[in-house]
């Protein structure tokens, strides 16, 4: 597997004044990690979203920061986007201790195709996008491939436990290992279309203190009504 | 349509409409979705018109979601009525959006056909909308 490479460099503006590295085409990024002093660092923008696209959250980025000589091995630990531009606001990087062991998400990849899915007759709800793993950093999988092939019919299912077997020893699946990862559904129908549709505004069922608050208007209504009598 | 089975209080305040959405603003359980990009509150019909033309274009496969409920009750006074008497009945239900909800989710269909089908449902809709996918909120993302 090839290296990925990222360059950073350490950041001073902090709070809300890092909007400005933002406007200049840099992301705001800590890096962090069990024996490492925080570290604020601004990385340029299309390099970093590149690396994001490679690396995704599960493999090994090399980062050097401000030139030093001496790289750290990284994870993308978080990611925050702008929820509507979808642009990069802000990159958590986690320093891995090669010896120790770490949980990262695997995304799975899903391969090849049921046939009753290409015929139109099923439908493959996907469950899991990824599978939370615990290992050594270096045993880090790429990806977790799964064959969609051998689904061949309705409520056929692939669990997490299902894909242990293409897991080294070396590596634990926290997921909990009865969680659906695919599976095949009957296709919805179009509902038949209302005849006539509602009109009004339908009656709803008030519970809690206003229901009892009309009661009692109404019982003590009806107490005045008893002694005007 | 969609409204709530029952509810403590028959009338609600208005409330305010400030920021983005901070909750639902993310796809979740499909593969595409359609976002809010402006504030507003979305009628019970409004949402019932833009499930129903995702389900007439989709036919049959996909699965959809609706990821918001009309649970705020809106109240109108009748017409040509004097004003005073107390707030008037319950007219219609909405959902309150804010801008970056998901509306609405759709999964088990090819890209075309979604940008299709969700096109089709933001056209029903009084709001600008914006076609969203899951890997735009994830390492692949393109952002601008």
């Amino acid at each position: 597997m090839e290296a990925i490479n990222l360059t950073a460099q350490s950041r001073e503006l902090t709070g809300k004044k890092v909007a400005q590295l933002r406007r200049q085409g840099q992301v705001p990024a800590i890096l962090y990690g069990h024996k490492t002093q925080p570290l604020s660092l601004q990385i340029e923008a299309r390099a970093l979203q590149q690396v994001l696209r490679e690396a995704g959250t599960n493999r090994l980025i090399t980062l050097s920061v401000d030139g030093v000589s001496d790289p750290r091995m990284v994870l993308v630990r978080d990611l925050q986007r702008d929820t509507i531009s979808h642009a990069l606001q802000h990159v958590d990087l986690y320093e891995v201790i090669m010896t120790e062991r770490i949980t990262a998400e695997v995304p799975i990849e899903l391969q090849g195709e049921s046939s009753l899915v290409k015929r139109g007759e099923a439908l493959l709800f996907q469950g899991l996008d990824t599978i939370e793993i615990e290992c050594l950093p270096g045993d880090l999988p790429p990806q977790i491939d799964v064959d969609l092939s051998s689904l061949q019919q309705i409520d056929a299912t692939i669990l997490v436990k299902d894909l242990k077997a293409q897991l080294s020893d070396a590596v634990e699946i926290l997921t909990d290992l009865d969680e659906i990862v695919v599976k095949l559904l009957l296709p919805e129908e179009e509902e038949v279309e209302e005849a006539a549709a509602e009109a009004g505004v339908p009656e709803v069922e008030i519970i809690g203190r206003e229901k009892k608050e009309e009661e009692g208007e109404a019982e003590t209504e009806k107490g005045k009504a008893d002694k005007s009598k | 349509m969609l409204f709530p089975k029952r509810m403590k209080y028959r009338k609600a305040h208005r409330g305010r409409m400030k920021g983005r959405a901070t909750r639902g603003n993310k796809v979740s359980f499909g593969e595409y979705g359609l976002q809010a990009l402006e504030p507003f509150w979305l009628t019970s019909r409004q949402i019932e018109a833009a499930r129903r033309a995702v389900v007439h274009f989709v036919q049959r496969g996909g699965k959809l979601w609706i990821r918001i409920f009309p649970d705020k009750p809106v109240t109108a006074k009748a017409a040509e009525t004097r004003m005073g008497g107390g707030k008037g009945a319950v007219s219609h239900w909405v959902a309150v959006v804010k801008p970056g909800h998901v509306l609405i989710e759709i999964g088990g269909v090819t890209e075309t056909a979604a940008r299709e089908a969700l096109r089709l449902a933001g056209n029903k809709l009084p709001i600008r909308t914006q076609f969203v996918s899951r890997a735009d909120f994830g390492t692949g993302g393109e952002g601008e």
